[in-house]
């Protein structure tokens, strides 16, 4: 499965319990389903809402990576910021714009849709900010975004930020299958 | 309708088993080759303490569940243990298993309080001679088992047999339950069940292999979580098995017994019933 690097044993498909079976039925599940297998009920429970959240909906997969990848990068999460990179990649999000989401590039350089640039700044203020989020950032996204895409795109960087910390405190594995993808996008080094 | 009530109508009709099994601990003063929880006399402890065993045990009879079993490791290791069952005897019948080697002395004064309560100590004799017996429970066992049947009895206390192993030929078979009715415990008492190829017994190539659809769907609580069965919490070199894990809530009851009763709907009634794992 994976090289022994988490601080907790992730659960093998021959050890998985009943309810996390399901899980595991198209082979190897990833270290989150592998680490939370450990409790099932917490498992049931958190992966169709992770499902949900990170899933196809009304909001654009390239909006939702960019949330999810630029929270990842301000909570310095390795093992999310390696495969949100793979999935924004797929999603339509540039090497380019890969390396501004991660602070190598201002933003402002790289992304010209100013949808875009008042998403990032909003999830600059959620995610890397603590108490009240300045309220002229959320007037900003109104002319953007209908408030429904407002709290998708909200709950999206919360969930992002609970997972950075779930995967960084355990530090959880990246996937060969995900390293090999990083590399053959050139983007390896940007990401480490 | 509640899960709570859900689980009550499926005790009723029988599609989950009446009986709730906790796991009071896991360590033993018996090192058994075919254990299916690698017990010994040094093995972690894995205590299930009194106060949730009663809170388990009010909770399973609100819920409808019928009876308790109470199993370990070497149930009676645990020093209040005879006082828990008599509180536990309050709420559901009882049976628990036991190795039958410690009721001595002060050991079995304290059990005197159990004698006309619906509790049953389970007692493990696996052959009627000394020699195949002991070779796998341990030195002097078959002799100390005979002994402690006979006093147990004496106290009014009631006592099964249980045979682990399926192996035995007729004629081993009819001298061992000869034994037993020269004993006083009538053939409804005493259980054969076969060797599990899990926890010790995996180790040593021994028993057959099982997996949720040979088990009846038995909820069982240890320290550790909520099984499937009494034959899910194993050890097997010091690691517990999960495969058969249901939860690791047991307080609220209902959390894992509803688990359980969501992934038996999933199933065919009697579909357990082909290796008579009962």
């Amino acid at each position: 499965m994976f090289c022994a690097m988490a601080n907790v044993r992730l659960v093998d498909a021959d050890q998985a319990p009943l309810l996390a079976r399901p899980y595991y039925e198209r082979g190897d599940p990833g270290p989150i389903v592998a680490a939370l297998a450990q409790v099932p009920e917490v498992l049931e429970a958190c992966l169709p809402f992770l499902g949900v959240v990170y899933g196809r909906s009304a909001v654009p997969a390239r909006r939702k990576e960019l949330v999810a990848l630029r929270t990842s990068a301000l909570l310095r999460c390795r093992y999310c910021v390696e495969a949100h990179t793979v999935v924004a990649l797929d999603a339509g999000v540039s090497p380019a714009e890969v390396r501004a989401l991660l602070g190598l590039e201002p933003t402002e350089a790289v992304f010209a849709d100013p949808a875009e640039l008042t998403l990032l700044a909003w999830v600059d203020a959620v995610a890397g900010g603590v108490g009240p989020v300045d309220p002229s950032l959320r007037a900003g996204l109104a002319g953007h975004f209908d408030d429904y895409e407002v709290v998708e795109l909200t709950l999206l960087a919360g969930a992002t930020l609970m997972l950075n910390r779930f995967c960084t405190a355990l530090e959880l594995p990246t996937s060969p299958e995900t390293l090999r993808r990083l590399a053959a996008a050139g983007v390896a080094g940007a990401v480490r | 309708m509640t899960t709570a009530g859900a689980i009550a109508e499926a005790v009723a009709v029988g599609v989950l088993p009446g009986r709730v099994w906790l796991y009071s601990n896991y360590h033993c003063n018996l090192a058994c080759t075919y254990c299916l929880t690698d017990s010994a006399p040094g093995v972690p402890r894995r205590v299930l303490p009194a106060d949730h065993m009663l809170a388990l045990a009010e909770e399973a009879r609100d819920l409808g569940f019928t009876a308790l079993g109470v199993t370990g490791g070497e149930p009676f290791l645990v020093s209040n243990m005879a006082e828990v069952l008599a509180r536990l005897a309050e709420l559901l019948p009882v049976v628990v298993l036991s190795n039958g080697t410690l009721f001595r002395g002060r050991r079995l004064e304290w059990l005197r309080p159990l004698a006309g309560l619906p509790v049953k100590i389970q007692i493990s004799l696996d052959h009627a001679e000394p020699e195949p017996n002991d070779a796998a429970r341990g030195e002097g066992c078959h002799a100390t088992v005979l002994s402690a049947i006979t006093r147990l009895r004496e106290l009014g206390i009631g006592v099964r047999v249980a045979t682990t192993g399926d192996e035995a030929t007729d004629a081993d078979r009819e001298r061992l339950c000869a034994l037993h009715r020269e004993l006083g415990i009538g053939d409804e008492d005493h259980v054969v069940r076969p060797v599990v190829r899990r926890g010790r017994a995996a180790e040593a190539g021994l028993g057959r292999a099982v997996g949720p659809s040979d088990l009846p769907p038995e909820l069982t609580i240890t320290a550790d979580g909520a099984f499937w069965s009494p034959f899910g919490p194993t050890v097997q070199g010091g690691r517990l098995d999960t495969d058969l894990l249901l939860t690791r809530t047991t307080l609220p009851l209902a959390t894992p017994a509803g688990a359980l009763l969501r992934l038996v709907e999933g199933r065919p009634r009697g579909a357990d019933a082909g290796m008579g794992i009962r």
